[in-house]
């Protein structure tokens, strides 16, 4: 609720003329983009933004059980894999009674990528953090949901089902 | 095809242009350069940093109340397409820059206005003041000398002119 009145805000800022009224929109937008921006800045310095490789370590983003996966192998090119690419990954941190158990070797498919990705119109976007969802060696998903925001880049490596269990298509 | 807007600086961010970064709770951040990325990696708040339109907007810089800018607005809703609207718009866009130019021309102006008459006003009171030192031009002083000196100076031109023509 508070990120959509924040997003309104900015764009009524941005493109209209800004009235008393805006500017008091004005000031709730920057009170509020203060206190939450130092969290996400702190998650950037802690991620080193490069390919993910061999001994990357991945926030693992449904609910399959797994919490933490570093990735063994990437299944797509020499320097390693970037968004929306396939890995394969060993379960490091997982949650009791889970679908997978700590030590398990599991695939993957890697829906945010701190390093910036070229889109078709050759404009860039950059995540948070680097985010995996669990999926079998056939790209079928282990888990029923999907947290946090994906890449419409997705749809062209075919996995649908993600998409349409995310919460927010970029 | 959509233009976005610079969320540091406010400036249009054509297709192909820049960076988005997506933040974890789903808030995207376009910036049109890698100026304004920096800028926001750095934590600079865009109404503190002087080149943003934000802070120009804050501190009366820029005109922020006209009519004009009610034409540039987000429509989540996509318009239904139509010849004779598409005809009529494409007539109108020359038509509202040359307006909001000129309003903003007007805007120029009129903040320029106090600072032009308070100039004006120090200026007649210095030269009140102390008109004694001042030396002032000739023909403040009288009249004859200089209407005496505009005339030579005509001859002399005139006398170059038809010099040059002989030699052409």
């Amino acid at each position: 609720m508070a990120a959509l009145l924040r997003s309104r805000c900015s764009s009524v800022g941005r493109t209209l003329m800004g009235s008393a009224g805006n500017n008091l929109f004005g000031a709730v937008n920057s009170s509020v983009e203060s206190a939450t921006r130092p969290s996400h800045c702190d998650a950037i310095s802690q991620q080193i933004r490069t390919f993910i490789q061999m001994r990357t370590n991945l926030k693992v983003v449904d609910n399959s059980g797994a919490k933490r996966v570093m990735c063994i192998q990437s299944l797509r090119g020499k320097k390693g894999a970037r968004l929306g690419d396939m890995i394969i990954g060993s379960v490091k941190e997982a949650q009791p009674r889970g679908k997978v158990k700590k030590g398990d070797v599991v695939y993957g498919v890697v829906v945010r990528a701190a390093m910036k990705k070229g889109r078709s119109d050759g404009s860039e976007v950059q995540f948070d953090d680097n985010a995996i969802v669990l999926v079998n060696n056939k790209g079928e998903l282990i888990g029923t949901r999907v947290f946090g925001p994906v890449p419409h880049e997705l749809r062209r490596k075919k996995h649908l089902k993600i998409l349409a269990l995310a919460e927010h298509i970029v | 095809m959509r233009l976005e807007k610079c969320w540091f600086c406010s400036s249009t961010i054509y297709p192909g242009h820049g960076i988005q970064f997506v933040r974890n709770d789903a808030k995207i951040f376009r910036f049109c350069r890698s100026k304004c990325h920096k800028n926001f990696k750095m934590k600079r708040n865009p109404r503190k940093v002087k080149w943003t339109k934000a802070y120009r907007r804050l501190h009366g810089k820029d005109m922020t109340q006209d009519a004009t800018f009610e034409f540039e607005r987000k429509r989540n809703r996509p318009e239904r397409y139509d010849r004779n609207v598409v005809e009529q718009t494409l007539k109108a866009i020359p038509l509202i820059t040359k307006i909001r130019h000129d309003h903003l021309k007007k805007h120029i102006a009129d903040r320029h206005k106090p600072g032009k008459l308070k100039e004006m006003q120090k200026d007649s009171k210095e030269l009140e003041q102390d008109q004694h030192t001042h030396i002032l031009p000739k023909k403040f002083n009288s009249n004859e000398p200089s209407a005496e000196k505009t005339k030579v100076k005509v001859k002399v031109v005139q006398q170059q002119t038809q010099d040059n023509y002989m030699e052409e």
